[in-house]
């Protein structure tokens, strides 16, 4: 994943943390300063078998087994020891407990014995500040979709609000399930190899399109969709692939809608898309048009940066830390349900210092006039 | 580590019981594994209890359960967590004493 330069060669600016994140199927340590610099971000996912999601017990265990070798990368990546760091950081939620008790345990466990404040982070705004620290984005609106949340957000007033987000399942678990009844691989994960297979897809296939208001909904579209597989399949109407194509297509363009509607709410005309969903570069297209039609930028990032990592979490706990925020131990929970808008974004109300360290190696900013077409994949072998 | 499991005395509902030590050899590394652990409660008061102390380096673990079943997703959960906490203070802890 990442390369990083040899240590000797970086002098970051600022504090150092570290941040651990495990609140779904992915276990992720990184060690990052004030001005952005990632120094390290390995990370580890627990890959099902196709046609198999996975469960709490097992994805816990897979992160017990992983963390202490992952932590011993990121410090040996990063070159630092214990000592150069200013917190340890870890994801409170949301997510599912088995998995988040990991991260959770470890983190207090290493603030007792490097005797290092801890801070609580939340895992939507770990994905948010990631994405604009990473892109150079100010003040987007931002599309947070991921195989366990889907939410359009916007900053007002000290929290990120939350203006427009699914009524049931989230866009990632939609394609994820899908890609189960179709019994693709889940390396390295479902929504790429959807992804993939949709590029092949010729035929469209009519879907319910649910959009509520602000709101969007996709388990009907699931339910509708798993029961056409098996008719059409069978009877040869059309390929996994036209189906896959006719999903993307329609979930899409439903998250672009509201995400215009909150644009225009907000009198906003940057979009930032976070999330592990936010790798789709059919989705980044769609969106990009969108924006570019109002005069807008799109901020993007590839897969590095918007599934989850440890990064995400130790800067925004160190954005937190750096505006005298800590978590005392005894304070030093999870929880499963963790809203984006509980947060009070100290650090967005006193305005930081623009941070330094955009990548030039992350997509951002397309600009509008350009024929913007992603760089195709080619998947044929 | 030496465990122990024994079950019923007459009923009071809590029949499960199951008690083990852990010696860290240290009060502060204890105490650390003690401290990481304590925060995450029981999710199902009413069905599992946990208790712990330290003392002289090691860690005293008690759970009573009104279900077998119960007593056994609990400890079991626990250990593995303990294990890996324990491992990092293995790793990164400074022996006193």
């Amino acid at each position: 994943m990442s390369s990083a330069p040899s240590p000797a060669s970086r002098r970051p600016l600022g504090p150092l943390a570290l941040g651990l994140e495990s609140s779904a199927n992915k276990i992720g340590i990184g060690v990052v300063s004030l001005s952005g610099e990632i120094l390290s971000n390995p990370r580890h996912t627990y890959v099902t078998p196709p046609g198999h999601g996975f469960l709490p017990r097992e994805t816990a265990q897979h992160h017990l087994v992983h963390l202490l070798p992952l932590l011993r990368a990121a410090l040996a990546d990063a070159g630092v020891a214990p000592a150069d760091l200013a917190c340890v950081c870890y994801t409170k939620g949301p997510g599912m407990g088995g998995p988040l008790q990991v991260a959770a345990a470890a983190a207090r466990a290493l603030s007792l014995l490097w005797r290092k404040p801890l801070v609580a982070v939340n895992h939507c705004v770990a994905h948010i500040e990631m994405g604009r620290a990473v892109t150079g984005a100010v003040d987007p609106v931002v599309l947070y979709v991921s195989g366990g949340n889907t939410q359009v957000i916007a900053y007002s007033e000290g929290r990120y609000r939350i203006f427009g987000e699914t009524i049931d399942i989230a866009v990632g678990n939609c394609l994820d399930r899908f890609a189960r009844v179709l019994e693709l691989s889940n390396d390295p994960n479902p929504g790429y190899n959807i992804e993939q297979l949709a590029k092949k897809g010729e035929k469209f296939i009519d879907l319910p399109y649910v959009v509520k208001g602000m709101d969007v909904s996709f388990s009907g579209i699931l339910s509708f969709i798993e029961a056409a597989a098996i008719e059409k399949l069978k009877n040869n109407e059309c390929t996994p692939a036209d189906l896959c194509y006719s999903l993307q297509e329609t979930v899409f363009a439903m998250l672009v809608e509201i995400t215009e509607r909150a644009m225009a709410h907000c009198d906003s005309k940057d979009v930032l898309i976070v999330g592990g969903v936010g790798c789709n570069e059919r989705l980044q297209e769609m969106m990009r048009i969108m924006c570019s039609e109002r005069g807008g930028r799109l901020f993007a990032t590839d897969d590095r940066y918007c599934i989850d990592n440890g990064a995400m979490i130790a800067y925004t706990g160190l954005l937190a830390y750096a505006h005298g925020v800590t978590t005392p131990l005894e304070e030093s929970t999870f929880t499963q349900r963790f809203r984006t808008d509980e947060v009070q974004a100290i650090w967005r109300e006193k305005e930081m210092p623009v941070l330094s360290n955009i990548h030039a190696d992350a997509m951002a900013e397309v600009s509008k006039d350009e024929a913007s077409m992603p760089t195709p994949i080619i998947v044929d072998s | 580590m030496a465990a122990a499991a024994s079950t019923p005395e007459p009923s009071s509902g809590w029949d499960f019981k199951c008690n083990f030590e852990v010696d860290y050899g240290s009060e502060e590394q204890a105490s650390i594994v003690y401290k990481t652990l304590a925060i995450d409660k029981e999710l199902q008061p009413d069905k599992v209890k946990r208790e712990m102390t330290v003392s002289g380096g090691k860690l005293f673990v008690h759970f009573e359960a009104v279900e077998a079943r119960f007593l056994r997703a609990s400890f079991s959960a626990f250990v593995d967590l303990m294990v890996l906490v324990t491992k990092l203070v293995e790793e990164y802890g400074v022996a006193d004493s």
